[in-house]
C-alpha cells in the first residue's frame, strides 16, 4: 500500500540500503569485545606471524616480500617465507595502510591489522546478502541471510578484531566469489565468469581453504550435467571461469603449478574436459538429428570419460601427479591423520565436531537449515542445485574437522534465511483470503515438471510414464495450491514465536560472543573474588624479558604452538613455529623435550640453542600447558625415531598418564617433566605441592636440573625459560660437575654419558 | 670389560644346562619344523622354555596370544592370519635358516604358565629374543617387546620392527599374495551390477530422478553430520553410558563428550524442528479449510515451541553456564 509504483521502489530501496548499513555496523560491532575489554591486540597463535610478515612487507615494499627468505624461523634451515604463505592478507592489509597513509590518516599498521577482520566481515554480510537474493525471490531473505551471517558466532569465532588470520578476509572471499558464480551460470555472461575467476584468484591468495572453491563449482556443474541441465550458460562460465581462474591461481608461488599436477584440482580438469566433450555431442546432436547416431556420440562420451579418468589413475599411480595433500585427505579417511601425520591430528581444530559446538555456533539457525535445504527442493532450479551440494558437503566436512565450521557457516545461514523468510511471508501478509475457493496462484509450483526428462530413447517410454505419475516430480508438499492464512490469531501467534526465537538468537550470539570468542588468549582473564577483573599477562611479560635481556640471535627452542609468538613479540630466532613445514625438525625438538637431560643436551648443543621456553600452568590451573601437550610431542618424535622415545613408557603400567610419585621413570627424567616442575614444590610447604591442572600432589623430592639453568619465571610462573649451558670447563660431562659442585664423590664408571649407543638412523620405512 | 666378565661367569650355569643339546641343535629341529609347516611353529610352555633357552645363536619371535573364542580377543584373531603369513613367507625367503630366526606362537591354553611368569594381562604380545652367541649377540638377555597398543593388526608393522630390531640378518620381503577370489567377486559384482543397472534403468530412473527421494537422502545426511554423527565414527563414542549408580545416562557430560543415542535423540530434535518449520511454512497455507488451518498453527507452533525449549535445556545439561531458556522446561 504504502511501498507501491516508482517512488514505493526507490523508498525500499533506500530502506535496503539502511538495513544492510545497520547490519553491518553491528557485525563489525559485536567483534570489538576484545579491543574494549583488553587493548587493541593480535589475537593467538598464526596471527602474529601474519602480523610480522605485514610489517615486513609496508616496510620493505611488495618485491623484497615477494623473495623473503626468513632466517629467524627454523634453525638452522631457515623458511622461504615469500614463497610458502598466502600473501592475500598482508598484501590487503599494506594496501589499505598505503591508501589511508596517501589520504593522509596517519594510521598504525597495528591497528589496520587488528581491526582488518570486523571490517570485512561487514563486506561478508553483503555478499551473504547477494548471494541470498539470487537464491530466493522473497524481498527479506537476503536481509535474513546478511543479518544471520553478520552476527553467528561460527564466523565470529574466527573474525573477531585481533584475530588477524587468512580466514578473515578468506570467508568474504568465499561467499562472494559464490556469488558470482550463481550470477555466471544463471546469466551465462564471460563478464561474470571472468569476475567469478578474478576472485577465486584473491582467494587462493589469501587461504588454503579455497580448494572448497576449486571442487564445489566443478562438483555443482556435473552434477548439472547429470540432471540433464546442461545449457551454454553453464559451458561459458564454466570454462571461463576454470581457464582464468587456474591462471590466476597460478601466480600465486606457494600454489605455483599445483593447479595441474596435484589431485585436489583434479575435478577441475576432468570437469572442463567432460564439458567440452558434453558441448561438442549437444553440437553434433542439434546438426545429426539421427537416433543411431545419439546413441553412438553418447557411447563415445561415456568411454572417453572412463579414458581420461583411467589415465588419470594411470599418472597418480605413476607418480606424474602428487597424490591428495594430507590434510585434504584426511577429510576422507579419518582414520588416516592419526596414524600417518600426527602433526595434523595434535592440532585442536582438526578434531571431529561434537554436537554441542554445532547448536554453539549457530544456535536456531542450525533447524532452520535442513527446513531451507527443503525448500530449495521446491523449484530445484540451477543454483538451488548449488545449495543442496554445498549444504550436504560442508555438514560433512564440518562434523569431520572443526575448523570447517567456518566454511558451513554461509551456507546455514542462507538456507535458514530462506526458511525463515518463507514463513515470515506467509504470515506477515496483512490481507485474509477472499474466501474457501482456492485461489489459483500456484507461484511455488512454477517450472518443475519440464527439467530435464530429455526424452530418452529407450523402449519402455509408457511404463515410465506410469511411473512418473505414480512418483511426483514435485514436493509432496506443494501440490496443493497456494491459499494463505485466514485468522490474525495465527498470523500474530506465529510472528511473535518466531520473534521471539530471534530476539533469544541474538541474546545468544552475544553471549557466545563476549563470553567464549573474545579472548586473546595472549592475555588471560580472570575473575578476583570481589568480581573485578585481573589480567594474567605472563606472555607478554616473559617475551618482553627476552627480548630485552637475551641477545638479538639467542636461539629459543619450544614447542612449536609458541613459534609464531616468539617471533613476533620476542623477535628471537625459534627451531620450530605454527609453519609445521618440517616434520622433522619438530619431532627433533619432541625428541629433545621428552628425553633424558642427557639425549637433550647434545642435541640442543647440536641445534645452536640458547634457550629453552616452555609453558607451564600448574600453579594457575591454566590447562593449555606443555605437561597436557607433552603426548604430542612424544608421539611426534616416536613417528621418527620408534626405537629411542616410546609413548607407551610415559604412562604407568595401569594405562594413566600421572605426573606424582606414581609417574614411570622415563616421565620424571624426560626434560620436559624437569624443566616444568623445577624448584616448584618450594613454593608451597614441605610436601604440600600440587599441580592445579592435573589435581594432584608432587613428589616431596623435586626435580634436578643439570644441563640447563633457570634463566626467567613469570609472574604466574606460566612461561618458564631456561638457559642451556655451554661444555664444561674442565671437559667434564655437566652431571659430574654439578655433582662435583654439591660435593657428591665422583663415580667411576661413566654411565650415562650417552655414547655407546650405536649411531642414531633415521627410521627407514 | 667388566661387565662381560660378569656376564660370561653368569652365563656358565647355563652353559652345562644347554649341554644336553647344542643351541644350534634346537634351532635346526625348530627351523626344518617351520619349513615343513609352513608357518610359525606352535610351542607349549615346555617346547617355549626349550626355544628360549640361553645360550642361543639364533632369535626367537613369539607371538603370546589367546585364540579361544571365548577370551574375546579381537586383535589377536584379527592378527592370527597375517601373523601366520608373515612368518611362511619369512622362513621361505630364507630357507637355509642364514638369518637364524625362528617363529613361534604360544596360545594360552598352552602356556597358561608362561603368561603367568612373564606377568602379562593383555594379549597378543610379540617378544624377539635376539641370540646370546654368535655374531649378533646381544649381552643382556631381555626380549624386545612390540607394542600392541596403537591397534595394530597388520603384518607390515611387525615386518619393519623385526627389520629394525635385527639389522644384520636378511630380511626377506612381505608381499601380501593376490586375493584371486576377491577380484572375481569384484569383477563379477560390478558386470552383474552394470547388466542390473541396463536392465532395470526404465524402472529405476523415475525412482533416482525423484525430487522428494532426493530431498530425504539430503536432509538425513544433513541431520546425521550436524547432530555429530562423523565425531562418533571418529572417536568410537559408546552409545549410551551409565551415571555411576546403575542408572542409564543418556547425555554425556561436558562439551567435548557425546554418547551415540545422545546425537541420535538430537537429530530426532532438529529433524521434527525442521518438519514443524516446513509445515508451517509450506503446507499450512495451503489449507483451505480456516478452523484445521488454526488449529494446525497452533499444533505446529506448539511443537516447536516445547521442542525448542527442550533442546536449550538440552543443551544445558552440556554447557553448565548457559544462560538461556524457554518454557515450558
Amino acid at each position: 500500500m504504502f511501498f507501491q509504483g516508482e517512488t514505493g521502489r526507490n523508498t525500499r530501496g533506500l530502506l535496503r540500503l539502511i538495513i544492510l548499513c545497520t547490519i553491518a555496523a553491528a557485525a563489525v560491532a559485536s567483534r570489538l569485545f576484545s579491543v574494549i575489554r583488553f587493548e587493541s591486540i593480535i589475537h593467538e597463535f598464526d596471527p602474529w606471524f601474519n602480523f610480522r610478515a605485514t610489517k615486513y612487507l609496508v616496510q620493505h615494499g611488495f618485491y623484497p616480500f615477494w623473495d623473503w627468505f626468513d632466517d629467524r624461523t627454523w634453525h638452522p634451515l631457515g623458511r622461504v617465507t615469500g614463497g610458502t604463505l598466502y600473501p592475500g592478507l598482508m598484501v590487503t592489509s599494506g594496501a589499505i595502510y598505503h591508501l589511508l597513509r596517501f589520504l593522509t590518516f596517519p594510521v598504525d599498521i597495528r591497528n589496520i591489522c587488528v581491526l582488518l577482520a570486523p571490517a570485512f566481515s561487514g563486506l561478508t554480510a553483503f555478499a551473504t546478502y547477494l548471494l541470498t537474493s539470487e537464491m530466493s525471490d522473497s524481498p527479506s531473505a537476503g536481509l535474513l541471510a546478511a543479518c544471520f551471517m553478520g552476527i553467528t558466532p561460527g564466523y565470529i569465532s574466527r573474525s573477531v578484531a585481533g584475530s588477524y588470520d587468512n580466514e578473515a578476509i578468506a570467508i568474504f572471499l568465499l561467499v562472494y566469489t559464490f556469488y558470482l558464480w550463481i550470477k555466471a551460470v544463471k546469466v551465462g555472461s564471460i563478464m561474470w565468469g571472468a569476475l567469478t575467476a578474478l576472485f577465486y584468484g584473491y582467494m587462493v591468495s589469501a587461504w588454503g581453504g579455497y580448494v572448497f572453491i576449486t571442487n564445489l563449482i566443478p562438483l555443482h556443474a556435473f552434477v548439472l550435467i547429470c540432471m540433464g541441465r546442461f545449457s551454454p550458460r553453464l559451458y561459458v562460465s564454466y570454462t571461463t571461469w576454470y581457464a582464468l581462474g587456474t591462471l590466476a591461481s597460478m601466480q600465486i608461488p606457494f600454489v605455483g603449478f599445483l593447479p595441474i599436477r596435484s589431485s585436489d584440482h583434479m575435478a577441475a580438469l576432468g570437469i572442463f574436459g567432460l564439458i567440452q566433450l558434453v558441448a561438442f555431442a549437444e553440437y553434433i546432436r542439434g546438426q545429426l538429428p539421427s537416433k543411431q547416431f545419439q546413441v553412438l556420440l553418447r557411447a563415445m562420451v561415456l568411454v572417453v570419460f572412463a579414458v581420461a579418468f583411467g589415465g588419470l589413475v594411470l599418472l597418480t599411480v605413476s607418480g606424474t601427479i602428487a597424490p591428495w595433500s594430507g590434510r585434504f585427505y584426511s577429510l576422507w579417511d579419518t582414520g588416516y591423520a592419526k596414524i600417518h601425520i600426527p602433526i595434523i591430528a595434535s592440532v585442536s581444530e582438526h578434531q571431529p565436531t561434537a554436537w554441542p559446538a554445532f547448536f554453539f555456533d549457530l544456535n536456531m539457525l542450525i533447524w532452520l537449515f535442513p527446513a531451507g535445504v527443503y525448500m530449495c527442493f521446491r523449484t530445484l532450479k540451477d543454483e538451488h542445485v548449488f545449495i543442496v551440494i554445498y549444504a550436504v558437503l560442508a555438514s560433512y566436512f564440518a562434523g569431520v574437522m572443526v575448523r570447517l565450521m567456518l566454511t558451513l557457516t554461509p551456507i546455514v545461514c542462507v538456507a535458514a534465511a530462506m526458511a525463515l523468510s518463507q514463513i515470515l511471508d506467509t504470515f506477515l501478509v496483512a490481507d485474509t483470503p477472499t474466501s474457501t475457493t482456492p485461489s489459483d496462484t500456484p507461484h511455488a509450483n512454477g517450472s518443475t515438471t519440464s527439467n530435464g526428462s530429455t526424452s530418452t530413447t529407450t523402449t519402455a517410454s509408457a511404463l515410465k510414464d506410469k511411473l512418473t505419475s505414480a512418483l511426483p516430480s514435485t514436493l509432496r508438499s506443494t501440490k496443493s495450491p497456494l491459499v494463505g492464512i485466514h485468522s490474525y490469531l495465527s498470523k500474530s501467534l506465529t510472528a511473535g514465536a518466531l520473534t521471539a526465537y530471534l530476539l533469544l538468537f541474538v541474546l545468544h550470539c552475544t553471549w557466545v560472543t563476549s563470553n567464549a570468542y573474545s579472548s586473546p588468549s595472549v592475555v588471560l582473564a580472570s575473575r578476583l573474588p570481589d568480581g573485578s577483573q585481573h589480567i594474567i599477562d605472563d606472555y607478554r611479560e616473559a617475551y618482553q624479558w627476552l627480548r630485552q635481556n637475551t641477545a638479538t640471535n639467542a636461539k629459543v627452542m619450544s614447542w612449536w604452538d609458541y613459534g609464531y609468538q616468539i617471533g613476533g613479540m620476542a623477535d628471537r630466532p625459534t627451531l620450530v613455529d605454527n609453519n609445521t613445514w618440517n616434520n622433522t625438525h619438530i619431532a627433533t625438538v619432541g625428541k629433545a623435550m621428552s628425553s633424558r637431560e642427557e639425549v637433550s643436551w647434545p642435541i640442543m648443543r647440536q641445534h645452536e640453542v640458547d634457550y629453552v621456553l616452555v609453558v607451564f600452568g600448574g600453579l594457575l590451573g591454566y590447562s593449555g600447558d606443555d605437561i597436557n601437550k607433552f603426548l604430542w610431542m612424544v608421539r611426534i618424535a616416536e613417528g621418527i625415531w620408534p626405537d629411542e622415545v616410546k609413548e607407551r613408557d610415559y604412562f604407568t603400567p595401569r594405562g594413566e598418564y600421572r605426573i606424582d610419585d606414581e609417574a614411570t621413570p622415563t616421565m620424571r627424567n624426560s626434560l620436559m617433566y624437569k624443566m616444568s616442575y623445577y624448584n616448584y614444590a618450594s613454593l608451597f610447604p614441605a610436601g604440600q605441592a600440587t599441580d592445579r591442572v592435573r589435581g594432584s600432589r608432587l613428589p616431596s623430592q623435586g626435580p634436578e636440573l643439570t644441563t640447563v639453568e633457570e634463566a626467567f619465571t613469570s609472574e604466574n610462573w606460566i612461561i618458564r625459560i631456561y638457559k642451556v649451558k655451554g661444555e664444561d670447563n674442565l671437559g667434564r660431562g655437566l652431571g659430574e660437575a654439578v655433582g662435583f659442585g654439591r660435593g657428591n664423590k665422583r663415580k667411576s664408571s661413566g654411565r650415562g654419558k650417552g655414547k655407546g649407543r650405536g649411531a642414531r638412523t633415521l627410521r627407514v620405512d | 670389560m667388566r661387565l662381560l666378565q660378569y656376564v660370561t661367569a653368569a652365563l656358565l650355569p647355563f652353559t652345562a644346562l644347554a649341554a644336553k643339546k647344542s643351541s644350534g641343535d634346537r634351532f635346526e629341529t625348530y627351523h626344518s619344523k617351520q619349513l615343513s609347516n609352513g608357518g610359525p611353529v606352535k610351542v607349549d610352555d615346555k617346547a617355549y622354555n626349550d626355544l628360549t633357552k640361553t645360550p642361543r645363536d639364533y632369535s626367537v619371535a613369539v607371538l603370546l596370544t589367546a585364540l579361544e573364542a571365548r577370551f574375546g580377543c579381537n586383535l589377536c584373531n584379527e592378527f592370527q592370519p597375517d601373523w601366520e603369513l608373515l612368518a611362511k613367507q619369512w622362513t621361505k625367503g630364507d630357507k637355509q635358516g642364514e638369518g637364524r630366526l625362528v617363529f613361534a606362537t604360544l596360545d594360552f591354553l598352552d602356556g597358561k604358565s608362561t603368561f603367568q611368569s612373564l606377568m602379562l594381562q593383555t594379549a597378543p604380545v610379540l617378544l624377539l629374543f635376539p641370540p646370546t652367541t654368535g655374531p649378533n649377540a646381544k649381552p643382556d638377555n631381555v626380549p624386545h617387546r612390540f607394542d600392541f597398543s596403537s591397534g595394530t593388526n597388520t603384518a607390515e608393522p611387525i615386518h619393519a620392527w623385526l627389520t629394525r630390531q635385527l639389522p644384520s640378518i636378511p630380511h626377506p620381503t612381505f608381499v601380501r599374495p593376490i586375493n584371486y577370489v576377491r577380484i572375481a567377486v569384484i569383477t563379477t559384482a560390478v558386470i552383474g551390477f552394470i547388466t542390473l543397472v541396463t536392465v532395470a534403468a526404465p524402472y529405476i530412473l523415475p525412482v533416482i530422478q525423484n525430487r522428494n527421494l532426493w530431498a530425504a537422502i539430503s536432509l538425513i545426511a544433513v541431520l546425521l553430520f550436524t547432530s555429530g554423527h562423523m565425531f562418533n565414527h571418529i572417536r568410537k563414542v559408546p552409545y549410551v553410558g551409565g551415571d555411576g549408580k546403575g542408572q542409564i545416562s543418556y547425555f554425556a557430560g561436558g562439551f567435548q563428550n557425546q554418547f551415540g543415542l545422545e546425537t541420535q535423540i538430537v537429530a530426532a530434535m532438529y529433524g521434527i524442528l525442521s518438519f514443524a518449520t516446513i509445515s508451517l511454512a509450506l503446507k499450512v497455507p495451503r489449507m483451505t479449510e480456516p478452523r484445521n488451518q488454526q488449529i494446525a498453527v497452533f499444533v505446529w507452533c506448539g511443537v516447536i515451541l516445547g521442542m525448542y525449549s527442550f533442546l536449550l535445556s538440552v543443551f544445558r545439561i552440556k554447557n553448565g553456564g548457559y544462560p538461556f531458556w524457554l518454557p515450558p522446561f
